[in-house]
C-alpha cells in the first residue's frame, strides 16, 4: 500500500517536473516590462500606448561620455479598440514578447478621456491583476500618447522612472503632487467626490538640457573632440516632462484647471506640500529674499456655528530664510516679523485663488466635504445631494501662520567694506 | 518502482533477523589450553597462520620451557624489551625457586600492569590481536596475557572539519585511548562512564559509549545498548557504519545522529545527558540522540560572549534558508512571479538573461551540478594541483561563462551566495543534507512556482518535524515548541541564565548551576570591607578614609623602635 502510494507520488512529481514547457511559466526574458501606460479617447474609440523598457539597451555600456543625451532606451507600441483591453491585445500581434503590466509605474489620462470621464480607466487599471493601486495617475493636456511617443529623457531612460522621481522629488518645490490610483479612489469615493490630477506636459528645453551644467545657447561648442560630431546631430531642443499645475475632476469627469500657484496653494491646504520656496520683496526696489520652507501643515476644517457652514483653512508654515538681495538683518525682530507676515500672505493668496478657482469649477478638492462628514455625519447627510452649491456659497477664512526658523549658515549678510 | 522499494524493504528486515554471533569467535569455539607448550605454540601459529609479525621467543627458566609469543606490529617493542623480555632473562640467570608458584614468580618479577591469567585460545587470540603478549608455560594449562600494546598513532591536532574562533584546539585522533582521554581529562568526575564494545565479526572495532552516570536516561542508555548489540556485521571501518545501523529513519536526508570530531563538543553534550559513541580508528565520535538546533551550534557560541553569539546565530539561521532556498526563490521569481521584483531589478535580470538560451531552472540546475562537482572535486584533488584546478573553475563558471552568454551574472551571484551560505551551518552531515536537497528545490520552483518551493518546504518540515531518535523529537525545543527551550536555540542566554539543562534529555538532573550568579559589579551590593580597590564607590571612598586613619598608627609602631 505505501509502496504504491510512494510510487504513484514519485510518478505525479516526476511527471510534474517534466511539465514545465506548460502552464504559466515565462521566462523574464520573454517579458516586455511596460512602464508606463497613456489611455485616450479619439472619436468614440480607445487608444492605448504603452511604452516598454528594452531590457537589453538598459544594461548595453554607453559609449563616449560627457554630456550626451539619456535616450529612452524603449519601444513604444500604440493601437486603438473599442475596449482598453482590447486595444492592448492589437498590439501583441506587433510585439515578439508578452506585454507585461507588473511594473507599470504611471497612467498617462489624456484630455478628451478625461473630459469623458475616468471611469473605464479607473475600472480597467483596478481590474486588471497586474496593475497595482499604487499605479500614479496623471493628466495631460491634449491626447496623452503625444507625450508618451515625443518626451524624450532627462535623466532616466524610461518615462516609468522618470516619473516614479517626479512623484517622489516634485512635492518638494509645492507645485505638484502625484497620486496614485488609491488616492484618487479615495477622493472620488467620499462624499465630495472630486480629486485633482497633476498635469504633465511637454516642455520644450535646450540642449543641452538646463538640468545639466550646460550653456543655455543650443548648440554651443563645448571642446569635445569624439563627442562634438555626435552632439551636432543632436536636436536643438529636446522634450522633457514637465508637471505644470492640475485638472480639477467632479465626479469623475474634467472640469476645471489649476495653475501652478494654485496647486501649491491646494498644496499647502491639504497638507500635500513637503516644501517650497516662497519669494517675498524685501527693502530695495526689484530686490527679493527667499525661503526655504522646511515644514508646511494643512488643516481643513468645518465649523456649522449658527447653522451656517464656515470652512477654515488652517497653515503653518515653517522655512529656513536661505537668500536675500537687500541688506537687511532678518535677525532683528521686527525685520523677521514683516517677513513672516509677507510669507502669511504670499501663501494666503496661494490658497484663495486656488479656492476661487476650484469654487468656480465647482470640484471640492480641498476635502470640506469630507470634513463635515467626520463632523457631523447627520447634517452632511441632508446637505450631500446639494454640496456643491453649498461649496460654492460656503465663507471660508484662511488662517496661515509663518515662521522663519533659521537664516541658513550667516546672520547679517555680507557687505564688502567701504574705507 | 515499487519492486525496488520491496526489496529495499526485504533486505532491511533481514538484516534486522540475522542471527547474531557477536562476541563469538569465528566456530572455533572454547579449546582450553593445553599443558603442553609445544602443543600450545603449534595451535597459535595454526590460528594465526604463517604471519610475518607473529614472534615467538622461547626461553627457558628452571628447567621448563616458556614461550612469549606477540604480533611484533601491535606492541611497543621498547615496552616488550624492559619490562618483560628482561626481567625473564634475568629470572633465567638466577637460581631457581619453589617450583609451584613459578607462574606466581613471572606475576611477581614482570613490571606489567595489566596482567591477566586465560585458559582459552579464543581470549589469547583477541589479546594479541589487541597487542598483548602471550606468556606460555610449558606443563600450566593457563596463559599470561600481558598489555604491551603500541603502534604507530597520529598526535592531537586541530579538527579537520570544526574549526573554531575561540576554543580548545584538540581534536580527536584515530587512536581509541587517546580520545577517551581527551575527554576523560575534561570531565574528571567518577560519575564519567565508559562502556566498551566490540563490533565488527572480523574487525573487531572497539566501540566505546561515553556517558555520565546519574544524569544520562537509564532508558535511552539500554535503547542504545541493544541496538549496538544487534549489529553483526564483518567490519566496522568508520562511525558512518554504526550511525547508519543504529538511526530510525534509516531513509531521511538528515543526520539523526550528531557527530563531531571536537572533545569539547563531546564534554558539552555529555554534560547536558546526551551519549557519546567513540569508534576506534576515527575521529569523528557519534552523539545520540541527534538534535537538528543541536547541529546548527558551534562551540564558539558557547564561548564567545553571549550577545555576539546571538548574532552570529541569526546569520547562521538566515544562512541555513539561503542556502536551501535562494536558487529556487530566484527560479521562482523569474519565472512565474516577475511582479514580486522591484522594477529596476526585473529589468536588470531581464537584461542580463537576454542572450541566455535556456529557462531559468535549466540554467540553475547546470550551476548547481557544476557547483556539487567543484565542491567533490575539491576535496579529492590532490594538493599540489588543487590551486590550479580552482583557478580554472572559478574563471570558467565566473567569468568566462557569463562572457559566453551560457550564464547570467545574476544566477552566478546567487548559486555563489548559495554556496557560501551553505557553510556557514557548522555540522558537515546538515550542511550535506541541506545542499542536497535545493536541487529537488529548484526542479520545483521551475514547475510550480512558489508554490512548488512551499509544498518543497513543507514535506521537508512535516518529515523534519516527525523525526524522532531514541525517544527524542528531533526538532525539540522548535517543533513541540517549548519556551524554556529557547534559551538555546536562536538565542543563547548568558551563562548566569543557562539555568536548566534542557528537559527532554536532562530531566534527572535538571538545575545545571546554582541561580543567582548574575555577576554584581555596583558597589552597593557588596558586603562591607568586600569592595575593590579602585576607590571609585561610595563604600571605597569611605575604605581609604579609613585606612588613611590607621596608616599613621602603624607607621609611627614601625618607625620607632
Amino acid at each position: 500500500m505505501i509502496s504504491k502510494l510512494l510510487t504513484l507520488a514519485l510518478t505525479f512529481l516526476l511527471t510534474a517536473a517534466s511539465l514545465t514547457g506548460c502552464w504559466d511559466r515565462r521566462e523574464i526574458n520573454e517579458l516586455a516590462f511596460q512602464s508606463c501606460i497613456a489611455f485616450d479617447l479619439e472619436g468614440g474609440q480607445r487608444v492605448l500606448t504603452s511604452e516598454l523598457v528594452q531590457p537589453a539597451a538598459a544594461s548595453r555600456e554607453k559609449g563616449g561620455g560627457g554630456t550626451t543625451l539619456p535616450q529612452r532606451q524603449v519601444i513604444i507600441a500604440s493601437a486603438r479598440s473599442a475596449t482598453l483591453l482590447g486595444a492592448g491585445r492589437e498590439t501583441a500581434p506587433g510585439l515578439p514578447r508578452r506585454a507585461y503590466l507588473a511594473h507599470t509605474t504611471a497612467v498617462l489620462v489624456g484630455e478628451e478621456m478625461a473630459r469623458h470621464g475616468l471611469e473605464e480607466v479607473l475600472e480597467f487599471v483596478d481590474r486588471h491583476p497586474e496593475l497595482r493601486r499604487t499605479t500614479l495617475v496623471l493628466l495631460t493636456r491634449g491626447p496623452a500618447r503625444e507625450i508618451l511617443i515625443k518626451a524624450q529623457g532627462a535623466l532616466e531612460t524610461n518615462l516609468g522612472k522618470e516619473i516614479a522621481g517626479l512623484h517622489r522629488w516634485a512635492p518638494v518645490s509645492g507645485f505638484s503632487f502625484i497620486p496614485n490610483l488609491n488616492d484618487v479612489f479615495f477622493d472620488l469615493s467620499n462624499g465630495a467626490a472630486a480629486t485633482v490630477l497633476p498635469v504633465v506636459e511637454l516642455s520644450p528645453e535646450p540642449f543641452p538640457p538646463i538640468l545639466g551644467a550646460g550653456t543655455t545657447a543650443g548648440g554651443g561648442a563645448s571642446p569635445g573632440t569624439a563627442a562634438t560630431g555626435q552632439r551636432t546631430a543632436q536636436p536643438e531642443t529636446i522634450n522633457t516632462l514637465y508637471l505644470r499645475g492640475a485638472g480639477l475632476f467632479y465626479h469623475t469627469k474634467l472640469v476645471g484647471w489649476l495653475d501652478e500657484r494654485q496647486t501649491r496653494g491646494l498644496a499647502w491646504a491639504r497638507n500635500k506640500a513637503r516644501g517650497g520656496i516662497l519669494e517675498l520683496p524685501c527693502a530695495g526696489a526689484d530686490t527679493r529674499v527667499a525661503v526655504d520652507v522646511t515644514e508646511a501643515r494643512g488643516q481643513v476644517k468645518i465649523d456649522t456655528k449658527g447653522g451656517k457652514l464656515q470652512g477654515k483653512i488652517n497653515v503653518q508654515v515653517e522655512g529656513e530664510l536661505l537668500e536675500e538681495q537687500c541688506q537687511v538683518d532678518f535677525t532683528k525682530e521686527e525685520a523677521l516679523k514683516s517677513l513672516q507676515d509677507q510669507m502669511a500672505a504670499l501663501v494666503t493668496a496661494e490658497i484663495s485663488s486656488a479656492l476661487e478657482q476650484t469654487k468656480g469649477a465647482g470640484a471640492d478638492v480641498f476635502g470640506f466635504g469630507g470634513a463635515l462628514y467626520r463632523r457631523q455625519p447627520k447634517l452632511w447627510r441632508q446637505l450631500h445631494q446639494r454640496w456643491q452649491e453649498e461649496f460654492k456659497k460656503m465663507p471660508i477664512t484662511i488662517e496661515v501662520q509663518a515662521k522663519v526658523r533659521r537664516t541658513g549658515t550667516t546672520r547679517r549678510p555680507w557687505q564688502p567694506r567701504v574705507h | 518502482m515499487g519492486s525496488v522499494w520491496r526489496t529495499l524493504k526485504r533486505l532491511w528486515q533481514q538484516i534486522g533477523k540475522m542471527p547474531s554471533s557477536n562476541g563469538k569467535d569465528q566456530g572455533q569455539g572454547a579449546i582450553a589450553v593445553s599443558p603442553s607448550l609445544a602443543g600450545n605454540l603449534g595451535y597459535l601459529k595454526k590460528a594465526l597462520g604463517a604471519s610475518e609479525d607473529l614472534i615467538s621467543r622461547e626461553l627457558s627458566l628452571g628447567g621448563r620451557r616458556l614461550a612469549v609469543i606477540y604480533l611484533e606490529t601491535m606492541v611497543n617493542r621498547d615496552a616488550l624489551q624492559r619490562d618483560i623480555l628482561h626481567p625473564l632473562v634475568r629470572l633465567q640467570e638466577k637460581p631457581n625457586g619453589g617450583e609451584a608458584n613459578l607462574i606466581l614468580r613471572l606475576c611477581k618479577s614482570l613490571a606489567v600492569g595489566d596482567i591477566k591469567a586465560e585458559k582459552e585460545f579464543t581470549r589469547l587470540i583477541s589479546g594479541l590481536l589487541d597487542g598483548a603478549a602471550v606468556l606460555m608455560v610449558d606443563g600450566y594449562d593457563l596463559a599470561l596475557l600481558l598489555s604491551a600494546e603500541g603502534w604507530e598513532k597520529r598526535p592531537v591536532e586541530e579538527p579537520g572539519t570544526e574549526a573554531a574562533l575561540r576554543g580548545p584546539r584538540e581534536g580527536f585522533t584515530e587512536n581509541l585511548s587517546t580520545n577517551i582521554s581527551l575527554i576523560r581529562r575534561r570531565l574528571r568526575t567518577r560519575e564519567l562512564r565508559f562502556e566498551a564494545i566490540h563490533l565488527g565479526r572480523r574487525t573487531h572495532t572497539r566501540v566505546v559509549i561515553a556517558y555520565l552516570e546519574g544524569l544520562t536516561l537509564p532508558g535511552i542508555l539500554a535503547e542504545l545498548r541493544r541496538r549496538l548489540q544487534r549489529i553483526d556485521i564483518d567490519g566496522v571501518l568508520e562511525s558512518g557504519y554504526i550511525e547508519e545501523l543504529i538511526e530510525e529513519a534509516p531513509f531521511s536526508p538528515f543526520p539523526q545522529v550528531d557527530r563531531t570530531e571536537r572533545p569539547d563538543r563531546v564534554t558539552a553534550d555529555l554534560l547536558q545527558g546526551r551519549v557519546a559513541i567513540l569508534t576506534d580508528g576515527t575521529p569523528f565520535a557519534l552523539i545520540i540522540p541527534g538534535n537538528l538546533i543541536a547541529q546548527m551550534q558551534a562551540p564558539d557560541d558557547y564561548y564567545e560572549r553571549w550577545p555576539l553569539s546571538i548574532g552570529i546565530r541569526l546569520f547562521r539561521f538566515l544562512g541555513i534558508f539561503i542556502a536551501l532556498l535562494l536558487p529556487a526563490i530566484y527560479v521562482a521569481f523569474t519565472t512565474y512571479h516577475q511582479e514580486m521584483l522591484p522594477t529596476p531589478l526585473a529589468i536588470a535580470i531581464a537584461s542580463q538573461r537576454e542572450a541566455v538560451p535556456y529557462p531559468a531552472v535549466v540554467e540553475a540546475l547546470i550551476m548547481q551540478i557544476v557547483f556539487e562537482i567543484l565542491i567533490e572535486a575539491g576535496i579529492r584533488l590532490p594538493r599540489v594541483i588543487g590551486p590550479a584546478i580552482s583557478i580554472v573553475g572559478a574563471l570558467v563558471i565566473g567569468e568566462a561563462a557569463v562572457r559566453a552568454s551560457l550564464m547570467s551574472a545574476a544566477m552566478v551571484i546567487v548559486i555563489s551566495a548559495t554556496a557560501i551560505s551553505s557553510f556557514i551551518i557548522p555540522s558537515v552531515g546538515l550542511n550535506e543534507a541541506i545542499r542536497m536537497l535545493r536541487l529537488p528545490l529548484i526542479l520545483l520552483a521551475g514547475a510550480l512556482g512558489l508554490l512548488g518551493i512551499f509544498a518543497g518546504l513543507f514535506t521537508t518540515l512535516i518529515h523534519l518535524a516527525s523525526l524522532r531518535n531514541f525517544g527524542v523529537l528531533y526538532m525539540s525545543p522548535l517543533a513541540p515548541f517549548t519556551w524554556r527551550g529557547q534559551k538555546d536555540v536562536v538565542v543563547r542566554v548568558p551563562w548566569w541564565a543557562m539555568l536548566w539543562r534542557p528537559r527532554t534529555i536532562g530531566r534527572r538532573d535538571l538545575q545545571r548551576e546554582k541561580p543567582g550568579q548574575h555577576p554584581q559589579v555596583r558597589a552597593v551590593n557588596r558586603q562591607p570591607g568586600e569592595e575593590l580597590e579602585t576607590g571609585m564607590s561610595r563604600g571605597g571612598a569611605k575604605m581609604i578614609r579609613g585606612r588613611k586613619k590607621g596608616r599613621p598608627a602603624v607607621g609611627r609602631g614601625q618607625k620607632r623602635p
